[in-house]
């Protein structure tokens, strides 16, 4: 289902090259090259999203992004950004971004968190408390009891957590990075595959004794829970 | 107008004003001194004379006059005249002419002398005796004026000897001023223009020049410092980056020259994790950077450190056992908080267990443990693995550090000099201890609960 999205970034090549991507999966994106225009546009267009970028000419993306947050414009944005140090990702988090995202990085990282972000969206009004079902898991995010097939599956806290995020994103790639910021709220990058091990662990206990695989690991990307 | 004249005349001004205030003092003193012991003369003379009218009558009165007048110095005025200004005795020729009506008591006046022609200014003092009569008595005041003439004209002369004097000094000062000026301008230019290595050289008197040039030096010692960091980490980065970014290119070669579809999937894999090393090793310099210019501690906040190592134990407890060693966490009995940077914390632990894990896997057990004794806290990360030799442990801090000389192991060899930066940002240090067998890396950091003023960038 295609989305419209507005694009603030002055490279052209980065813009093209997203631009082609994003069209690929079926989203509108209309490009503003500097963030006075972004600005303009963003106030007045009705966009699902907006990617910014934070380094622009004339108005950088900080500052866009507080007048849009000031104007009571509560279009999701993710925040494209080179400074790649903790406290950069941390001030961008903090100035009303929903989502951080460092260059360079790979189009399967931008699309998951574009997908996440326009899925938040439209799941607003979905309560916690509402039994969440992928297949045949069912997850009760009250009492967090999760069930396969009727059958209880014992998990550790931490695990749950990690299921949940999956179970929100369903049918969508969750990236690694995505896992550590969301779900361990970390926002640095750790050096061993740790996210993996975890991963792998919740997928034994999902799939152990069933057949059907629920857990998918994307190439290159990241990782989907499907039915 | 250049400094040094400009300091010369300053000099000679405040010289000039400070001798212009003395000299006014003296003679609005000596001035007023002069008047007053006049003033005190004559009037004694006039009680005096008033008294011998008072005890012995017209005939004393007369003998005295004339005795005051013929023996009295030449500045001496005294006479009698009658109710129509008829001179009776005395040494004056006619009536003091004052302005108006002469009147008792003391004042000044024009009195001529006896066989003189010309009237003299003179302070005199009237009385009016019983009969009608006026006594007159005074003095002159010639001599009181010439002695003030002269010590005017003294002190103009010292006035202008003053301005001289001032002048000259202030040309003293400001040669004595300007060569040390000169002196500090002179190596600064050396050192703008070429030489870093240059100091500004003390006089060892410790005075506010020597003071200036030792700022300066210190300055400059920390400029030098900071440059020589810099180029060490740009060397080290452009030498440590070779080879990642080497290995980038021959895995796109590797890519690019496959026609196999699956072979050439995992060359561009392959391709796609060495340019994310190349990335992580960038990112870490970064941070590096930014904690040790201490330009995060805006984002310091307070939080439980215990409980952040409890969430990375258990994050990293499934790591340690695929690689078939017992993480274990000792927590301390009650919460232990910071104010401090939360990520960067946790950036620093998860580094130190990661070290652990890549380097002392071979041991058994890794330790995490928190631990606080009023003052400081502090985070020890254990292993048992073959540990660093005590000699080669400074080594392991620096960045680029790495021990092992093949790239293999993975890591850039960045990730204790970044915690070591992190704990500087706390105001505290890392520290590697023998663990007997293995290594125990301690972060210590000083324990604080609220945001000090000296912590505010």
């Amino acid at each position: 289902m295609g989305r419209k999205i507005l694009l603030v970034e002055d490279d052209r090549e980065t813009a093209d090259y997203l631009t082609k991507g994003l069209g690929q999966e079926g989203h509108g994106v209309e490009v503003a090259a500097n963030g006075q225009d972004g600005l303009f546009r963003a106030t007045d267009g009705t966009f699902d999203l907006i990617i910014l970028d934070r380094m622009l000419p004339i108005l950088d993306g900080i500052s866009v992004l507080k007048a849009l947050r000031a104007a009571n414009i509560a279009t999701p944005v993710l925040v494209l950004s080179a400074l790649a140090s903790v406290g950069d990702r941390i001030e961008g988090l903090e100035s009303g971004s929903d989502d951080y995202l460092v260059k360079p990085f790979s189009f399967a990282e931008l699309l998951a968190r574009v997908n996440a972000l326009l899925r938040r969206r439209e799941s607003r009004v979905d309560p916690a408390d509402h039994r969440i079902a992928v297949g045949d898991l069912e997850i009760d995010p009250l009492s967090r009891i999760v069930r396969r097939a009727g059958k209880k599956i014992e998990l550790k806290p931490r695990e749950y957590l990690l299921l949940e995020y999956f179970a929100r994103n369903e049918g969508r790639v969750v990236t690694r990075t995505m896992l550590l910021e969301q779900v361990w709220d970390y926002h640095f990058d750790p050096g061993t595959n740790v996210i993996d091990v975890h991963v792998s662990r919740l997928r034994r206990k999902l799939e152990d004794g069933f057949e059907k695989p629920l857990l998918h690991t994307v190439r290159g990307a990241g990782y989907m829970l499907a039915a | 107008m250049p400094t040094t004249l400009r300091i010369a005349l300053l000099a000679g001004l405040l010289a000039l004003a400070s001798n212009l205030l003395v000299l006014g003092f003296i003679q609005w003193r000596t001035h007023d001194e002069a008047v007053s012991e006049q003033r005190r003369q004559v009037v004694e003379q006039g009680t005096v004379l008033a008294d011998v009218y008072r005890t012995g009558g017209m005939k004393a009165l007369a003998d005295g006059i004339a005795d005051t007048a013929t023996y009295g110095d030449p500045q001496t005025a005294v006479a009698l005249f009658d109710r129509r200004g008829v001179q009776q005795v005395g040494n004056l020729a006619a009536m003091p002419r004052t302005k108006g009506q002469i009147r008792e008591g003391y004042q000044g006046a024009l009195i001529r002398f006896e066989q003189q022609t010309t009237p003299r200014e003179a302070a005199i003092v009237a009385h009016r005796l019983a009969n009608g009569d006026w006594l007159i008595s005074g003095r002159t005041v010639g001599y009181g004026l010439a002695l003030r003439e002269t010590l005017e004209r003294s002190l103009l002369i010292a006035l202008l000897v003053s301005i001289v004097l001032g002048l000259g000094c202030g040309v003293i000062l400001a040669q004595f001023v300007g060569r040390r000026v000169s002196r500090i301008v002179a190596v600064t230019d050396q050192i703008t223009a070429r030489d870093l290595s240059r100091r500004i050289p003390l006089a060892g008197g410790g005075d506010a020049f020597d003071r200036l040039g030792q700022q300066i030096n210190e300055m400059l010692d920390r400029i030098g410092a900071l440059m020589e960091e810099l180029r060490m980490v740009t060397d080290s980065l452009a030498h440590d980056l070779r080879s990642p970014v080497s290995r980038l290119q021959s895995a796109a070669h590797a890519a690019a020259e496959t026609s196999e579809p699956g072979e050439r999937d995992q060359q561009l894999g392959n391709v796609v994790r060495q340019a994310d090393s190349l990335m992580r090793i960038l990112t870490t310099a970064l941070e590096i950077s930014r904690s040790e210019a201490l330009t995060s501690r805006g984002q310091f906040s307070l939080f439980d450190v215990g409980r952040l190592c409890a969430e990375l134990s258990e994050m990293y407890e499934p790591v340690a056992e695929e690689a078939g060693v017992v993480l274990r966490f000792h927590p301390t009995e009650r919460p232990v908080e910071l104010f401090g940077h939360r990520q960067l914390i946790a950036q620093a632990v998860s580094n130190l267990v990661e070290n652990a894990l890549r380097y002392g896997a071979s041991g058994e057990t890794i330790d995490v443990t928190v631990g606080e004794d009023g003052k400081q806290l502090s985070i020890t990360v254990a292993d048992s693995g073959p540990g660093i030799p005590a000699n080669r442990r400074a080594e392991a801090l620096r960045r680029f550090g790495r021990l092992d000389s093949s790239r293999s192991a993975g890591g850039a060899g960045l990730g204790l000099a970044l915690v070591r930066a992190i704990a500087h940002l706390h105001d505290g240090e890392l520290v590697l201890q023998d663990n007997q067998p293995g290594l125990a890396a301690i972060l210590r950091l000083p324990e604080r609960t609220a945001q000090p003023a000296d912590l505010r960038v």
